[in-house]
């Protein structure tokens, strides 16, 4: 009865394992794909039938994106933008968001109902006034218009609030009767308390800052002021494009993410599965 | 520990973020059209003043071609610099949209039939009709169709930069094997429906002729042909409802209908044509001159395939004409350098540039032959003749729209969910009423 009972179980897990290798093929082919595109030639990233491998391995096509383009720069000011909205959205959201949870004051719902209504808006909808915004401060073609405008999400707040929201009303009364005041609960009662939220925060604040295409491209036009997602998509031709080329620039721009995700892999993981969305 | 580390890491990015919005404060904005401070003028060379201009395009294969123009401008004119600024063509609209109603747009920027008329007519750019009676520039020089894409109300907004045509590629390996002599400028459409129909193989997966849904590489070149029209010439009516149009539109499915082309479905994607005859499965397209430098790197098709001229209709052979010219933005703040790189642009010696680099086919009568010879396996020189009596591509202000229009219905139709008949007049019923509100 136990034998049965294990190699049941045994086959099970044989099964579920040939379920997730075959998934995780499936996830990882379109990567392994642009892998190899980058290092193929243009005749071959293109032929059809295609091929998998190529005949020579092209590692030239990585100096070639990097020349074409001031790679460096755009790393530079890719990894700025991140960091400084990463800190940015961890120090103002949070902040907002023990507001909205922890501190009555008047026109409290209100506000908060605006700062989600922020949420229902599609983001094509803001683009001109925030572009004539960022152009009123003279911050057309700067970093700060990749910044600034990212500081803050109303994203953020929500999430933030929803942890400060969870966390039992007691801590706080305690603290107020040992003397704390509301920024001194914040800061060393509630903050490290809802650190998985933080963290969830940072790592999606950094996916999108890395990712955004459009946002860079419209407020800035100098190419010692883009980001790497936008100087690569820059390689694309209206009626040509060197793909290995391309391949090659885009694998260099998701490397950081990657060796991000390698060190933060469970928050990662946690970070989704607590808001469910990536 | 913990908890004190995490305490330490907020203060320090407190302090970190205050000190970085100070620094911000204090940094001098960045002026798009950056003049140059009257303090970087240096003495010795002239005492004009040092001005920048931005000038905004959207294809990176031409970047090059573009720089060195710059780089030849400035050595002749010390004091005025070019930046180029690269925007992808799939957000370049979008931003130069946006630029425009914010009134920032760069000082000159690359510009297509599609869009000349919404910005001309919205005062967003500058006329340069005068300038180009007073520097007295002859522009016979140019296809007259380019020159008349670019007049909105009577006035020049930009010299014709480059052109492409559209002509007949053809795969010679297929043609030998079944012993078919090449198509050459003698071939009309029925000529290619019959050769079609013998180079057709269902088992082997090959098709005699790609009927793709596209505009300017496709239909719009057979509507022309048989005496159509797409828009009327005042840019008031839709052709589609004209019975001469709809005869071209049905000749052109009927490749589909009669399986001599590759399925509909496949047909309406985009770039599907060129992949399948770029890996000899089809083998008669008719596509555009820019297709030449990707046939010529592809391994397959770089010494199989040749082009010719366009099948004859029954009213002519010719090819819908398009092609870029570079405009100046109303918002500039320098009219004069703006007008100086201009013209430049539109010189011989900038065509001859473009030229060499095979990218594009530069406007300036005579200066093509560099572009033919960047090819020395495919018959270009029809691309360059078939420009002599080409039709201009058809817009209005809003071109886009009924360009949305063609899209719509006719996907359906290769999707083989609506006669191409009823799409017609549908896509002319309802373009009729956008040009309407023009």
């Amino acid at each position: 009865m136990k034998a049965t009972v294990g190699t049941t179980t045994r086959k099970a897990a044989i099964g579920i394992h040939l379920i997730l290798i075959f998934g995780a093929l499936l996830m990882v082919g379109p990567f392994l794909w642009m892998l190899l595109t980058s290092f193929k030639t243009l005749g071959e990233a293109t032929q059809v039938p295609p091929i998998i491998f190529p005949k020579v391995f092209q590692w030239k096509n990585y100096a070639d994106a990097t020349v074409t383009l001031p790679f460096f720069t755009f790393y530079w000011n890719t990894i700025i933008t991140t960091v400084a909205k990463v800190l940015g959205q961890m120090i103002l959201c949070s902040i907002a968001a023990y507001a909205f949870a922890r501190i009555e004051f008047p026109g409290r719902n209100v506000l908060f109902v605006f700062c989600l209504s922020v949420l229902m808006v599609p983001s094509q909808v803001y683009l001109l006034p925030q572009f004539l915004l960022i152009r009123d401060l003279g911050w057309l073609n700067s970093l700060e218009a990749l910044i600034v405008p990212g500081l803050f999400s109303a994203f953020g707040t929500f999430l933030l609030r929803q942890f400060f929201l969870s966390l039992p009303k007691e801590l706080e009364e305690s603290a107020k009767l040992d003397g704390c005041n509301h920024i001194q609960i914040y800061f060393h009662i509630m903050l490290p308390l809802i650190k998985p939220g933080l963290i969830a925060l940072a790592i999606f604040t950094a996916l999108w800052s890395w990712n955004d295409l459009m946002w860079p491209l419209i407020v800035n036009s100098s190419p010692e002021k883009m980001t790497l997602s936008a100087g690569l998509a820059s390689l694309q031709g209206q009626n040509m494009t060197h793909y290995p080329i391309l391949m090659a620039g885009a694998l260099l721009a998701i490397l950081p993410m990657i060796v991000l995700f390698m060190f933060l892999q469970k928050q990662f993981v946690e970070g989704i599965s607590l808001t469910g969305s990536k | 520990m913990k908890k004190r580390g995490l305490t330490w890491v907020f203060a320090s990015l407190l302090v970190t973020m205050l000190a970085a919005a100070g620094c911000s404060s204090s940094a001098p904005p960045a002026a798009n059209n950056s003049a140059e401070s009257p303090a970087s003028n240096s003495g010795n060379a002239s005492n004009q003043e040092k001005v920048t201009l931005t000038y905004a395009l959207w294809d990176q294969n031409q970047a090059p071609a573009m720089e060195e123009i710059a780089k030849r401008f400035t050595a002749a004119n010390p004091h005025i610099e070019v930046k180029i600024e690269v925007t992808p063509w799939t957000q370049y609209w979008t931003k130069m949209d946006t630029a425009a109603t914010g009134g920032v747009l760069p000082d000159l920027l690359w510009m297509n039939g599609p869009n000349i008329v919404k910005y001309a007519s919205n005062d967003m750019l500058l006329p340069i009709t005068d300038q180009i009676k007073k520097d007295g520039i002859d522009m016979s020089n140019y296809p007259e169709a380019l020159i008349n894409l670019y007049t909105v109300d009577g006035q020049i907004y930009g010299i014709p930069k480059d052109f492409d045509t559209v002509g007949l590629w053809y795969n010679k390996e297929m043609f030998d094997a079944a012993k078919i002599p090449y198509p050459d400028g003698t071939w009309d459409w029925a000529k290619v429906k019959e050769v079609a129909k013998q180079l057709t193989d269902p088992a082997k997966g090959i098709y005699g002729f790609a009927a793709m849904n596209a505009n300017q590489s496709g239909y719009y070149n057979i509507i022309f042909q048989q005496g159509g029209f797409v828009i009327s010439e005042d840019r008031k009516k839709s052709g589609y409802d004209d019975p001469k149009s709809i005869e071209a539109l049905k000749f052109w499915y009927s490749f589909i209908e009669e399986k001599l082309s590759p399925p509909g479905h496949l047909m309406a994607e985009w770039d599907a044509a060129a992949k399948l005859f770029e890996s000899g499965k089809v083998a008669m397209m008719t596509h555009g001159s820019w297709k030449a430098v990707e046939f010529g790197q592809n391994e397959y098709t770089k010494d199989k395939v040749d082009v010719t001229y366009l099948p004859k209709g029954s009213v002519s052979n010719a090819s819908v004409i398009h092609g870029l010219t570079t405009v100046i933005a109303a918002n500039t703040k320098h009219p004069e350098e703006a007008w100086a790189f201009s013209k430049f642009l539109g010189s011989k010696e900038a065509a001859e540039v473009q030229a060499q680099t095979g990218a594009t086919i530069p406007a300036f009568k005579g200066t093509q032959d560099a572009w033919v010879k960047a090819f020395p396996n495919f018959q270009a020189q029809v691309f360059i003749d078939q420009a002599a009596t080409a039709n201009p591509y058809p817009v209005s202000k809003d071109t886009s729209k009924w360009n949305a229009l063609e899209t719509e219905y006719f996907t359906k139709v290769w999707g083989g969910e609506m006669k191409i008949e009823d799409a017609a007049r549908e896509i002319a019923t309802k373009m009729n009423e956008f040009l309407a509100q023009e």
